[in-house]
């Protein structure tokens, strides 16, 4: 026993360090994996793999039951609410039934145009695969999120992600279970956009400081360009990574820039990005689009 | 020693699990609480800034592999954060709940300046009253609350570990 205490006050001796050094130490490691990690990413992509592939099966197991409990927390709180939007839901449901039936006369319409167009390559018919988020940026500033899927279903970066008929945002990094995406909304996205229905070309990009009242960036719309509230805004035919024609949101506030050289605007993007919880990715890059030439040769 | 350490990096990974995948459920405010500050802080506090400087360092590098662009930068943060709660070590004591709830929401305003001088302000974001208001105050309260117990958690670990040294 004595010899075991001894033991121990001598290995308690020799492990105290100087805090000052041991900080000058790992200060120095931090600064140097910096500067290193920045300049050459591509070193330490296997580390990264790895760490990615052991967390994010936990991650995935433990949002289960995280969704579980929230779920049952939602239960208590939201009957009434419930309940309003029940009956708000079957006065809509009538009105909807009277839209279907003129939507359904124009769809005929709208086929026959498309064939007359041969616009095969509209995205509502590009192979999709259906993910679930599992985890969320940890510093909230950043609107960049985790989803279960990918190289395993095949998924590869610089995909484009979509929920309901809107654009999400772009894969940016993946591994075998895993692919990280930056949304539409976060602050370093940008994107080349377009006007639906004047094929204006426009910038779109996220803006922490709009996003609380539901608004992103547009700018850079020309002048003269003859655009008003609520057109539509989908991605362009020049962006090299936006696969053309998704939708991203309705334009509001338009006014001239700070410069008087372009106009600028809010966009309401159309995904819920509040209460998103599953995507769907394009599982086709923006360079296997062959038939692009021919998209842009009829839509001019 | 290694049983402690090994501990240390578990509780850690948990948190971080909790605080990426669980706690998105339960946003206040559109922010998650910081639930990494806590067993750095705890443990530079109860056991000093050696350790506080190593968990702030394992914390730091598990954010940086996940959801940084390059590396380092949230060790650092964290690390630096270790070292000066660390110094608080000197005056621990097992009955006291109310400093190292200070300390943790002034780490927590701290890492969240760190944060915005390196990713906003040096991008030319200039609105420091946006964030301030928006994130960093929500941020650090919902810290404090999370940490009104969690902290009992390690400080009770703390107390156990010690008299099982003892004996």
């Amino acid at each position: 026993m004595g010899h075991r205490s001894r033991r121990r006050n001598r290995f308690k001796e020799k492990k105290e360090f100087n805090p000052r050094f041991i900080l000058g130490t790992l200060f120095l490691i931090c600064v140097v994996l910096i500067f290193v990690s920045y300049r050459y990413k591509e070193m330490f992509t296997p580390a990264r793999q790895f760490v990615n592939n052991t967390i994010t099966p936990m991650q995935s197991g433990i949002k289960t039951v995280g969704k579980y409990i929230s779920d049952k927390f939602r239960i208590f709180s939201d009957i009434k609410e419930l309940q309003k939007e029940n009956d708000k839901l079957k006065a809509q449901i009538d009105e909807l039934k009277n839209e279907n039936m003129i939507l359904t006369q124009e769809k005929y319409e709208l086929n026959w145009y498309r064939e007359l167009y041969d616009l095969d390559a509209k995205y509502s018919e590009y192979p999709k695969v259906a993910a679930t988020i599992i985890s969320r940026e940890p510093n909230s500033y950043c609107n960049v999120f985790i989803i279960d899927k990918g190289t395993d279903n095949g998924i590869a970066k610089d995909m484009n992600v979509i929920a309901g008929s809107g654009l999400v945002g772009i894969v940016t990094d993946v591994g075998k279970n895993w692919a990280k995406v930056r949304s539409v909304i976060d602050d370093d996205t940008s994107i080349s956009g377009m006007f639906l229905k004047t094929s204006d070309t426009c910038i779109v990009s996220g803006n922490l400081e709009l996003l609380d009242k539901g608004y992103i960036n547009v700018s850079m719309i020309n002048l003269k360009a003859e655009v008003y509230d609520n057109y539509e805004v989908v991605t362009s035919y020049i962006s090299d990574k936006y696969l053309p024609g998704i939708l991203i949101g309705y334009v509001s506030n338009i006014g001239i820039d700070a410069g008087q050289m372009s106009k600028e605007a809010y966009l309401t993007p159309v995904v819920d990005f509040q209460h998103l919880e599953a995507v769907l990715v394009i599982t086709r890059l923006r360079d296997q689009l062959d038939n692009l030439d021919e998209v842009i040769s009829h839509d001019n | 020693m290694i049983i402690r350490g090994i501990a240390v990096i578990i509780q850690v990974i948990a948190l971080y699990l909790l605080q990426t995948s669980v706690f998105t459920s339960f946003a206040l405010a559109g922010v998650v609480p910081d639930l990494l500050m806590i067993p750095v802080v705890a443990v530079a506090f109860t056991r000093g800034p050696n350790k506080g400087m190593m968990t702030g360092f394992i914390s730091g590098l598990l954010i940086d592999f996940t959801y940084s662009s390059f590396l380092g930068l949230f060790a650092l943060m964290y690390l630096v954060i270790g070292f000066l709660t660390g110094y608080a070590n000197k005056i621990y004591d097992e009955n006291d709940y109310t400093l190292p709830v200070i300390l943790i929401s002034i780490s927590e305003f701290l890492y969240n300046l760190m944060y915005y001088i390196f990713f906003y302000f040096l991008n030319g974001k200039l609105n420091f009253g946006f964030y301030l208001y928006r994130f960093m105050i929500p941020k650090v309260i919902y810290t404090v609350l999370i940490s009104l117990l969690l902290y009992r958690l390690f400080n009770l670990e703390n107390i156990f570990f010690k008299r099982f040294d003892r004996q």
